[in-house]
């Protein structure tokens, strides 16, 4: 099923990867933003059904662009699933304390990203 | 003369006597006794003799013409090189002003003629001996000098190490803990002024951790002598904490035993590896992360059809860059847990589970490598990080399926013993050289240097399994038979307190 999804990255080269392995494998509607504050207008007026946050960004970092997402009316009941490097035990107990559907770790296999993210979203809770 | 060769002579006398008879005689009688006569019958001549080779001890008469005992004497007491030798005056003069006068220009004793032979040799062994004693007496003193400006020296040495130290050090004792020295690095690393930590204890100027830290380094210390680089966190004056290496020894100042504390402050170097380290994690994954998805897309064939060849090349392409990202994880993988990044978070768990999920993991690998992979499981409540352990055991079984030939067999059994679980990866691999069985826990090193090409490792695998285990207050080890295979041993206690 077709979805609208929202990829906030700084990096131009992944983003763009990203949005090919989503449209080529799952013709996912996708539009893109270059930070979190350019992230944050673009969920409230074209309202994605998810949103993939890069977890390094410079400015707002993937967890304050979060905060600002969930602490805002328009946008705080989309789901968020943060794209990190692999993820350490250190790390990920840190992230089970965020508000996220889920975390995709980084390199990703960008046919199998919808498929990844549809997983999330049906189970509910974060994966692994 | 069988006297003179068998035996050194007791003593050098030199007998002054300007009558030949009483010279003869005594001369006789001394050499008779054992002793080296020299005999003159000038005070000139005795004078030139004593400073050419100065004799043990002079026998002096006082009546003599040109120039008298008194006078000789006086003459040898003026020179340095004949100063020290005792003289003792034997005259017929008998009056108690001759005998004071020969005390008076320096000599030792005075016998009187005529004499009997015992009373000469009875005074000449007694200021030998007293000659012999002073001797002795004046070298150790000089040797007692010499020992205490070198122990000086020693001092002014460590006094100025201490002082112009880099590291911080300060010196408490050993019971009270009260802090009686610090250099001047301790009081910069530290923003405390000289007064504001002497006499303190030292629970006052450490942390409450630090403290902790400090009386674990006593304890240790106590035992061993010394302790090396133990890490601890220092709250300095301003607030701000830094982080110290302690080492420290147990040693003796003033008769008090002390504490000698030598700090090293890495707080710069731990931000810089900090950095370096997410630096790294994101800066080198980040365009690795488009590079491999583009070759993830490229390789789908959604995006046209490549030759053979292109389509062979692509291959080596995704290959090499997985490659990468396993290095790059590895590496970050092994710091993150020197530096306690990664805690090893222990909870008890039933270890069969553990097994089964670690030979289901490696399954499809030893299937396509067509190797037998085996299970001889044993259950067992352990306290471990399963995370982790699991991460141990399946590199170890991933090695094993490497490093066998198709048709062979790579076996995991655990067994229980006592109060710690051992478990055995055995492969009937290509096997390791006696001489590579430790060192291929050290990173980047392989049995073989083109292992790293050819078998897709990144040679930090074992390093990164030691360090788990031994969190885990556990032994790593492996033993091989060339040819015939190897077997990876870990023993892991059952029960353990964590230490982070």
């Amino acid at each position: 099923m077709s979805k609208n999804i929202l990829i906030i990255d700084d990096e131009d080269d992944v983003k763009e990867i990203a949005q090919m392995g989503l449209e080529m494998a799952a013709d996912w509607n996708v539009i893109t933003a270059s930070s979190g504050q350019a992230g944050l207008e673009l969920a409230e007026t074209r309202q994605p059904e998810v949103i993939l946050l890069d977890l390094m960004m410079p400015e707002w970092d993937g967890k304050q662009t979060l905060k600002q997402l969930k602490s805002n009316q328009h946008t705080a009941t989309i789901p968020v699933i943060l794209m990190t490097a692999k993820t350490q035990s250190a790390i990920a107990s840190e992230l089970m304390e965020l508000d996220l559907a889920g975390v995709i770790t980084k390199p990703f296999r960008p046919l199998e990203l919808p498929k990844q993210i549809t997983d999330i979203l049906v189970g509910g809770k974060l994966a692994k | 003369m069988s006297r003179e060769r068998n035996c050194p002579p007791k003593a050098d006398i030199l007998a002054i006597d300007d009558t030949p008879e009483n010279l003869a005689l005594l001369s006789q009688m001394l050499t008779e006794k054992g002793y080296k006569v020299r005999s003159v019958t000038k005070g000139s001549t005795a004078i030139r003799g004593a400073k050419a080779v100065a004799p043990d001890l002079i026998l002096l008469d006082v009546k003599m013409p040109e120039m008298n005992g008194y006078e000789v004497c006086q003459q040898l007491k003026a020179d340095d090189r004949t100063r020290d030798i005792p003289v003792i005056f034997i005259s017929a003069l008998g009056d108690v002003f001759d005998k004071v006068k020969a005390f008076q220009v320096g000599g030792v004793d005075y016998i009187t003629k005529p004499f009997q032979v015992e009373e000469v040799l009875a005074r000449l062994d007694t200021h030998l001996t007293i000659r012999n004693l002073q001797l002795k007496l004046e070298a150790q003193n000089s040797q007692l000098q010499q020992e205490i400006a070198e122990k000086t020296a020693a001092e002014d040495k460590f006094a100025k190490a201490f002082r112009t130290c880099p590291n911080p050090i300060a010196i408490a004792a050993y019971e009270s803990g009260q802090l009686l020295e610090v250099n001047q690095s301790f009081l910069q690393m530290s923003g405390y002024a000289i007064s504001e930590v002497t006499n303190k204890n030292i629970g006052q100027i450490y942390s409450k951790s630090a403290w902790a830290v400090y009386q674990q380094a006593v304890h240790k210390s106590d035992s061993q002598g010394f302790i090396h680089n133990l890490e601890l966190e220092f709250p300095t004056k301003s607030g701000q904490i830094k982080t110290l290496l302690l080492s420290m020894e147990i040693i003796e100042l003033g008769g008090t035993k002390c504490t000698l504390q030598i700090l090293n402050d890495i707080t710069e170097r731990k931000r810089l590896e900090n950095e370096f380290i997410s630096l790294v994690s994101h800066e080198l994954r980040t365009p690795m992360t488009s590079t491999i998805g583009a070759l993830d897309l490229l390789n789908s064939g959604q995006l046209g059809t490549l030759s053979d060849r292109g389509q062979q090349i692509l291959r080596v392409a995704i290959r090499n860059s997985e490659r990468l990202i396993r290095l790059v994880n590895d590496i970050l993988d092994l710091e993150r847990m020197k530096s306690g990044k990664i805690a090893i978070q222990p909870m008890f768990c039933s270890l069969e589970p553990l097994l089964v999920q670690a030979v289901e993991t490696m399954q499809a690998m030893a299937e396509k490598a067509q190797v037998k992979l085996l299970l001889e499981p044993c259950d067992a409540n352990i306290n471990l990080d399963s995370d982790r352990i699991l991460q141990t055991l399946t590199n170890l079984l991933n090695n094993g399926i490497k490093f066998t030939e198709p048709g062979g067999t790579v076996k995991l059994t655990a067994k229980v013993q006592r109060d710690r679980c051992q478990i055995v990866i055995q492969d009937t691999g290509r096997g390791i050289p006696a001489d590579k069985l430790e060192s291929i826990f050290e990173r980047f090193q392989q049995v073989d240097a083109s292992d790293s090409r050819s078998k897709g490792g990144t040679g930090l695998g074992l390093a990164i399994c030691r360090h788990i285990v031994e969190r885990h207050h556990g032994k790593i080890w492996a033993a091989s038979e060339l040819g015939t295979g190897s077997s990876f041993y870990i023993s892991l206690p059952l029960q353990h307190q964590t230490r982070n």
